[in-house]
């Protein structure tokens, strides 16, 4: 087998890696909001559901959670993911759902509590300043605390980020055929194991992109201090 | 005629009552000053004047028009709030300073905001065009005043630097002229200079000192013994959140009534020949 | 940036040199010596398998105590993950593979068999509320099918003429497989007779039956020592003589699977 066959071959994988991670991202940033907003909400029985999700998810592996949102549906509800009309038949489409599901839900857990301590580290100075300056609450959030609490959470978000990547591997256990899975094909099918270590290539470049990306956000960050 | 009047202010936080019924009035141009131990009760009537906390009792009447009245209901919104605390103008004793912004940044901030809103009211009858235009031109004038008040504080040199590149005294006083870009009509201070190392309070005393004229109407609340006495037009005096003694600073300064202004000032006159101040 | 990638790959491609490598020194010196043969396992029932006690029992794990009592050496069962066999063999964590192996065409690149021991068959696995509706290969076509990604059975469908319509997805493993068949995610899964037999009918499983009347690929279970290695004639002779002293004959009676060693030594 060719390095350029092999790296064809993992290529195709890995587009389902990057799949897989930018939906995610995209997805659990926005969704960690939501579930931060609901934990510090005033309501207090929306605080203690949202803060008790949290405190599940967090505490439970996630290839666990993989196969309860792949299995369970059809093992207590008789209702499989694979027969779920919006899939149309696709047992690829619906387990690659299966897992992004699992995925969001389970990054934007750990994302909201990053959000939750970035959030209160900002000192009530701040909103008060905002306030006698007769700033509404959106203005003295979108003005004045976002940008400083993004600053605060950026080293932890690019931690979680560059996990996610690797994280994406786990995504094999339910037939989602990400590059691990592509390289594990090749091992049975070929008995030839190289491939499988050079997937370390790909995420490793990958990662190093990601990591230049941060450092560049963080540059441009450090124009101010808090 | 009184630009301020404050009747009969309570505010407790649970079991403990930090204002216990404040009244006094202020003349336009009169600089007040506040003086008493830690604890008495001043920093919590300069949050109940600019609105940081909800008095339960009494009323706030500025210009002979109530802005607040625990009884009412009306002034509740959060838009009559935003409204009315800006006849207020605040500056704290920790700066808190916007520190993403420059220094011109955080004077213009709010103003701009404030100018945005007021445009979109505006904005339907108006073309795309003419909007841009507007918005350019009032920000123009806005970044104008920022300067002309940097100028103030003597720190237009500094429009462009971050909050974190100045000292301390140069936060205070570019916290001032973003209190005044909002022209309140009364200017608060809790303890302006209680955050700052010694060599750095006189500079921003003299430029609180500078601000002094016939339209500007101040309340300090302030360790700086001698700054009140020289500086102010009124001193009140306040224990256990109750006004104690208020008059003329020289009577109050020397001729002390009570045992508790008589006990404070001894003490506080002694720290100050400490530190050897202004 | 190109250079950086260039490296990395240089470094990888070097690594599988590395692993590529293999010792030409005897093996049964190797192992004698150590006075171990570390063998290279799955928990699998019936084959390596634990029973009440925490005791490691099983069809291969008796098979290879008898073994090593002859060779005189003490047998070490080390649990591997079955992707990673052919690495481990290789890097020598692991002297042989000896967990109902298939013997492949593709895997003798890989690996030296023993004579076979043991027929395999691949079989389909429905559950049986769907009894009347899959009964033959062409019933299968529009159906959702797995089988543990390269694996024989995978194979044995992507092979067949027949199912080349039916909608075929790759499991992790033949538990995986198992797992989606519960879940009703799969209509059919196919796996092997061994895994089968231990599998269907029994715990949460017990609603699953083997097609009995679809028949798929045979397979023959073999031991796999190291390329070249002389280990393979030494057992080979081992096994000759306990197949001729009924040992083996014992112990496949034990774990029901007379009929099935039959087949493969005859």
């Amino acid at each position: 087998m060719s390095l350029l066959d092999a790296t064809l071959q993992l290529l195709d994988g890995f587009k389902l890696t990057l799949l897989l991670f930018g939906l995610t991202l995209a997805l659990s940033l926005p969704l960690g909001l939501v579930f931060c907003f609901g934990s510090m909400s005033k309501f207090a029985p929306l605080k203690w559901f949202t803060k008790g999700f949290v405190y599940i998810i967090r505490g439970t592996p996630l290839l666990l959670q993989l196969m309860i949102v792949v299995y369970l549906p059809g093992i207590a509800f008789g209702a499989p993911i694979t027969r779920w009309p919006i899939f149309g038949g696709s047992v690829p489409t619906a387990y690659f759902c299966g897992a992004l599901a699992a995925f969001v839900i389970n990054y934007s857990c750990y994302f909201s509590e990053i959000y939750r301590g970035g959030i209160i580290n900002i000192p009530k100075g701040q909103y008060e300043a905002g306030q006698v300056l007769g700033m509404t609450k959106r203005q003295i959030f979108f003005k004045v605390i976002l940008l400083q609490v993004i600053k605060n959470i950026l080293a932890p978000i690019s931690n979680e980020t560059i996990t996610l990547v690797k994280d994406t591997a786990l995504a094999r256990t339910v037939s989602v055929m990400e590059i691990l899975f592509c390289a594990y094909e090749i091992l049975t099918l070929k008995n030839i194991i190289w491939p499988l270590f050079y997937t370390g290539v790909f995420y490793l470049v990958f990662n190093t992109l990601l990591t230049l990306l941060f450092g560049y956000i963080e540059k441009r960050l450090s124009r101010f201090r808090s | 005629m009184a630009i301020l009047e404050v009747k009969n202010i309570h505010k407790c936080f649970r079991d403990v009552c930090v204002l216990d019924g404040i009244d006094f009035t202020l003349e336009k141009g009169e600089v007040l000053a506040i003086i008493g131990s830690s604890g008495s009760g001043k920093t919590t009537l300069l949050r109940c004047l600019n609105f940081l906390e909800r008095p339960d009792e009494g009323q706030i009447i500025v210009n002979d028009k109530v802005i607040f009245d625990a009884e009412s209901k009306e002034n509740t919104s959060e838009a009559a709030i935003r409204k009315n605390r800006l006849h207020f103008g605040l500056v704290f004793q920790s700066f808190n300073l916007f520190p993403q912004y420059t220094v011109i940044g955080n004077v213009t901030l709010a103003a701009k905001l404030a100018n945005k809103e007021r445009l979109k009211e505006l904005k339907k009858s108006m073309t795309n065009g003419e909007y841009r235009k507007e918005l350019k031109a009032s920000e123009a004038e806005i970044d104008t005043h920022a300067l002309e008040l940097l100028r103030r504080v003597g720190l237009e040199e500094k429009a462009d630097a971050y909050p974190y590149q100045l000292s301390g005294g140069q936060q205070q006083r570019v916290a001032i002229a973003r209190a005044l870009a909002m022209t309140p009509d009364i200017l608060c201070f809790d303890e302006p200079t209680s955050a700052l190392d010694p060599e750095l309070t006189g500079e921003v005393l003299n430029v609180i000192r500078g601000l002094k004229s016939s339209d500007r109407t101040m309340i300090v609340v302030t360790h700086e013994m001698e700054f009140a006495k020289n500086v102010s037009d009124r001193v009140i005096f306040m224990a256990n959140g109750v006004i104690e003694e208020m008059g003329d600073p020289k009577e109050v300064f020397e001729n002390p009534k009570s045992e508790a202004l008589k006990a404070f000032l001894s003490k506080a006159l002694d720290s100050e020949y400490a530190q050897e101040d202004i | 940036m190109k250079k950086f990638i260039s490296i990395l790959l240089v470094a990888a491609m070097c690594m599988a040199l590395f692993v590529g490598c293999s010792n030409s020194d005897s093996d049964y010196k190797y192992i004698t010596d150590n006075g171990k043969m570390v063998i290279g396992i799955t928990i699998y029932e019936p084959m390596n398998y634990y029973d009440e006690n925490n005791n490691l029992i099983g069809f291969d794990t008796e098979f290879a105590n008898a073994v090593c009592e002859k060779l005189d050496v003490e047998p070490k069962f080390q649990i591997i993950d079955w992707k990673a066999k052919e690495t481990e063999l290789k890097a020598k964590n692991i002297d042989c593979i000896w967990n109902g192996l298939t013997v492949t065409e593709e895997r003798k690149a890989d690996m030296d068999f023993t004579q076979t021991y043991l027929l395999n068959k691949q079989c389909v696995v429905i559950n049986k509320k769907n009894e009347s509706k899959y009964t033959t290969l062409e019933s299968l076509a529009s159906a959702l099918i797995s089988a543990e990604s390269g694996s024989a059975g995978e194979t044995a469908i992507t092979s067949e003429e027949k199912l080349k319509d039916a909608s075929y997805t790759g499991s992790d493993t033949q538990q995986t497989a198992l797992l989606g068949l519960l879940a009703g995610n799969y209509d059919a899964i196919v796996i092997d007779y061994t895994m089968a037999s231990a599998t269907v009918g029994q715990g949460d499983y017990a609603d699953f039956m083997i097609v009995e009347s679809i028949e798929l690929e045979d397979e023959m279970y073999a031991i796999g020592f190291r390329v070249g290695s002389d280990m393979t004639e030494k057992v080979n002779k081992i096994i000759d003589e306990l197949i001729a002293d009924g040992t083996l004959a014992k112990i496949a009676e034990k774990y029901d699977k007379t009929e099935l060693f039959n087949e493969a030594v005859k």
